[in-house]
């Protein structure tokens, strides 16, 4: 009887204890961060670039939330192929827990990526979708959605029966393609038809040219659609001196000052807006979980945002246009 | 047969009670530095908490004070705008300023504007805009922009609404002036004329939002730690993660912050980590916030918890090995007691365990020592009775088939029967008949005393037919006391006695007279004769146990003996003796 009262008191101290290291280890060993490094392989680290430069911030805010090192790699020029696999060899040489790669156009890339795999390396692809066997966890803007609300845009600015030109930069261009499909998609929902896609590569002059014969030889286009910024100003031009910006409605990509400062003027109606920071945030948010060995989503995809007239002064928005260099 | 077992026990057997003890022991220890520990970890990481807590609101208090300060400037450049009489008079309507006057008015102002500015790089713009429709900025040339209506901007309508008092705007681009897009915050003011009432224009003041940021960024709150600010209503002015919020990829804790009272701070404890808000309210109505994540600034609690985990572990090492010596120390005197227990269980009666301290466990040795002894007497005493007993029933034998007595009998017969009498012949030979009968009832030592009176009845009937006018006797036994049980053959011995010693040596007729009562809770029988007696000598001689090959029958004293082992000590023989008078034999034995 006595013994078993002391058994009892014991079992009674350890479950206190036990109570006790239990409540309190959740401060003990506190969650796994610190000594991790994330690297982060971009097209261009080209400080004149807001694209690039805002998806850099959304990475460092999100590598500061999280209490990562992170390794920002990538050449100066988006046209560098050999400058970004030099620095994805780099990357995987170095062996940080995650590479969360912008992947260029270029068939050496996905063995490249294949490496960064066996090297037991976590990966994530952002900005641009790769083909490759068991994808890895991809992080974009959404085209598709982009498209989608530059259609609406360009109906709701047109009024009924909308009828676009399309200026795209090339029959290749995977994102121009979505954005296209998404157009297409919206198009079908609200009646209105594609008069017309033109391929103006990154070339505003060959934009301004298009439009300026588009004008003269087909006038029942009433709305142009710019998927990008070359693209958008060259329409722009061309409308402006015919004078007939109130009679097309233009709907640009991307968010530039001299974009900017034709949506204050009216010539262009809406301006599409991706959020690179979004992209880069996520991406690195997203390889920080895949280093920690959490699920993470398969692809997660950032929407854009319609910018006009109406809302530009919007905090928001002015956040959007003009990213600010965040604390870091 | 006990299994064989070591003698030596292991130096810690599972279940003894060195390891019940050392587990206890264990366990107590275990407990209390394990609870000891964590509470000092608990208590030193709540100091330092605290501590980083106060240096939290020191921080944010700094950076608020310094925010105030450039608001203040702000407030006093307007101040200086709207004491000048150039700006006065130039926005008023009542002041006729022909177009070619206008241009000196607008240097000195915009002169004006230059001087404050060089001396200030944070102010991105200075403007003055009069309801007049003249305006002047810090620059020479001022192409504002086309597009941007100055009367919709919301610094421009906020001065107007609010009459003369100073009006600071959330952080926005500034696009009045043409190809500028600049985040500030803006500080604006409706300019009144000389009267005082009549509102003549708004003047503008922009302080460029990167010295906030600076400012906020140049903070050190750990590692993520991070400085916001907010707007009386809990709009956010100003946030590192802005876009993420306006995204919904995260959020802040606005409710909260806006109903902590300036100079307050609260711990947040979510998914995203414990951390520290510290609240500043700024005199113009925003509320600048400081987070810091505690993992970050208490860079010692990772220090702090592994001391005190060394320590504790020190502590736990040292306290096992001072529980495992004492138990072994503890329990030596039982283990030793428990071999000296072995030894006695394997039949060692001779040993003596030693005894230490006189605590329970040395008079436990002292009472085992005295158990052992005590049980060592009673065995000896058991070996000497068997002994002895052995013996006695050996001679009992003897004695009944005594070959002198059984010669002289025969003898007597065959005399009687050379003498033709036959009925003696006939007399005598049942009386031995029935004699040696009741003798060879082996099995049973302990006979009703009728058995013992027939028989001792037949002895002397043959002993009187051999002596004839020698011997008379007398058999008195009470009635009462025949079905009570006696010893075989107990009176045979002293029978005999009386006739060879007493009675055969003396000239007269001898007369052996045998009594049997009951005495209180005694049966008694007595033995009398009037023999020749004996001396005292000869009684002691006869008392002493014997010694002599030549003694025929059982000794008196062997027979006081078989009394004693059968019914106890009080029980036995009295001999009372004298010279040429005779002799009383007196035996005792209980009520059976």
């Amino acid at each position: 009887m006595r013994k078993q009262r002391l058994t009892i008191l014991l079992v009674l101290v350890l479950a206190t204890a036990a109570v006790y290291a239990v409540f309190f280890s959740k401060l003990i060993p506190g969650p796994d961060r610190g000594g991790k490094t994330i690297t982060v392989v971009l097209k261009s680290l080209n400080v004149r670039s807001d694209y690039w430069q805002a998806v850099i911030s959304g990475a460092q805010t999100a590598a500061k939330e999280l209490g990562v090192r992170l390794d920002l790699q990538g050449p100066l020029q988006e046209s560098d192929v050999e400058g970004q696999i030099a620095a994805l060899r780099d990357a995987i040489a170095r062996k940080p827990a995650a590479i969360a790669v912008a992947p260029m156009d270029d068939p050496r890339i996905p063995e490249l990526l294949g490496d960064v795999r066996a090297a037991g390396i976590k990966l994530v692809v952002m900005d641009t979708p790769l083909a490759l066997k068991n994808p890895p966890a991809f992080v974009a803007n959404d085209h598709l959605q982009a498209g989608r609300l530059a259609g609406d845009a360009a109906a709701r600015a047109a009024g009924e029966a909308p009828a676009v030109a399309v200026f795209s930069d090339s029959q290749k261009a995977p994102i121009s393609n979505q954005r296209y499909a998404g157009i297409e998609q919206a198009m079908k929902a609200h009646g209105g038809r594609i008069s017309g896609i033109y391929y103006s590569g990154d070339s505003e002059q060959l934009a301004y040219e298009f439009t300026v014969a588009l004008l003269r030889t087909n006038p029942k286009v009433n709305a142009f659609i710019a998927l990008n910024e070359n693209a958008t100003l060259g329409v722009a031009k061309a409308i402006k001196e015919a004078k007939k910006t109130n009679a097309y409605k233009l709907i640009g990509f991307e968010s530039s000052i001299y974009e900017i400062q034709l949506l204050e003027e009216g010539t262009v109606d809406a301006l599409v807006v991706q959020k690179p920071f979004n992209v880069g945030y996520l991406g690195v948010k997203t390889a920080v979980k895949a280093a920690g060995g959490r699920k993470t989503d398969r692809t997660t995809l950032i929407g854009s945002t319609v910018v006009t007239r109406a809302n530009m002064n919007d905090p928001e928005i002015q956040r959007l246009m003009f990213p600010f260099p965040v604390i870091q | 047969m006990p299994r064989e077992r070591p003698l030596r026990l292991p130096i810690f057997p599972l279940k003894s009670i060195q390891s019940s003890i050392s587990f206890a022991f264990s366990c107590v220890i275990l407990a209390a530095i394990l609870s000891i520990s964590l509470i000092s970890y608990q208590l030193s990481v709540g100091a330092v908490e605290k501590n980083s807590q106060g240096y939290i609101e020191e921080i944010i208090k700094q950076v608020n004070t310094n925010i105030q300060s450039y608001v203040d400037n702000m407030e006093n450049i307007s101040l200086l705008a709207m004491t000048s009489k150039d700006v006065k008079y130039y926005i008023s309507d009542n002041s006729f300023i022909s177009p070619e006057e206008r241009r000196p008015y607008e240097k000195r102002i915009s002169d004006l504007f230059q001087a404050i500015l060089y001396t200030r790089q944070d102010i991105a713009n200075l403007m003055v805009f009069g309801y007049n429709g003249r305006f002047v900025s810090d620059r020479r040339i001022t192409d504002l922009n086309p597009n941007a209506d100055i009367a919709q901007q919301a610094w421009y309508k906020d001065a107007k609404a609010a009459g003369g008092r100073s009006v600071i705007s959330a952080p926005h681009i500034q696009n009045i002036i043409q190809n500028e897009y600049r985040w500030v915050v803006s500080l604006s003011r409706e300019l009144k004329s000389t009267d005082g009432i009549t509102a003549e224009g708004v003047f503008l003041v922009d302080l460029n939002l990167s010295v906030i940021n600076d400012l906020a960024s140049n903070i050190n709150l750990g590692k993520r730690g991070y400085v916001f600010i907010v707007d009386r209503k809990g709009n956010i002015v100003y946030h590192p993660q802005q876009q993420l919020i306006n995204s919904n990829l995260t959020a802040e804790l606005i409710p909260e912050v806006t109903a902590a009272k300036s100079g307050s701070s609260f711990i947040a404890d979510d998914d995203k980590g414990k951390r520290i808000y510290s609240i500043q309210d700024t005199s113009f109505g925003w509320k600048i916030v400081g987070v810091a994540y505690t993992d970050d600034l208490i860079a010692s609690k990772g220090t702090i918890r592994n001391s005190i985990l060394l320590y504790a572990l020190c502590g736990l090492g040292i306290s096992l090995l001072i529980s495992f010596w004492l138990s072994y120390r503890l329990s030596r005197p039982i283990r030793n007691l428990q071999a000296d227990m072995k030894l006695v269980e394997r039949g060692n009666f001779g040993i003596q365990t030693e005894i230490g301290q006189m605590n329970e466990i040395g008079q436990l040795g002292r009472t085992f020592n005295m158990m052992v002894g005590r049980i060592k007497t009673l065995m000896d005493e058991i070996i000497q009775n068997q002994e002895s007993k052995r013996k006695s029933e050996l001679q009992l034998l003897q004695a009944q088939i005594n070959p002198h007595f059984l010669y002289n009998t025969l003898d007597s017969i065959v005399w009687m029967a050379e003498q033709k009498q036959h009925e003696e012949v006939v007399l005598m030979t049942s009386a031995l008949a029935k004699l040696f009968r009741a003798s060879i009832t082996k099995d049973q030592e302990i006979v009703p005393i009728r058995v013992e009176a027939e028989h001792i009845a037949n002895y002397l009937l043959i002993q009187k037919m051999r002596y004839e006018s020698q011997l008379d006797y007398e058999i008195d036994i009470a009635d009462d006391i025949m079905r009570n049980k006696t010893l075989k053959i107990l009176l045979q011995p002293f029978v005999e006695n009386a006739i060879y010693h007493g009675i055969r040596g003396s000239a007269d007729k001898g007369l052996i007279a045998i009594r049997g009562m009951r005495v209180g809770d005694n049966v008694v029988f007595e033995v009398e004769d009037n023999g020749q007696g004996m001396t005292p000598e000869q009684l002691q001689r006869l008392l002493l146990p014997e010694d002599g090959e030549d003694r025929k029958g059982i000794g008196i004293r062997n027979v006081d003996e078989r009394i004693k082992l059968y019914f106890g000590r009080e029980y036995g023989v009295h001999i009372r003796s004298e010279r040429e008078v005779g002799t009383c034999v007196t035996i005792t034995i209980p009520i059976l």
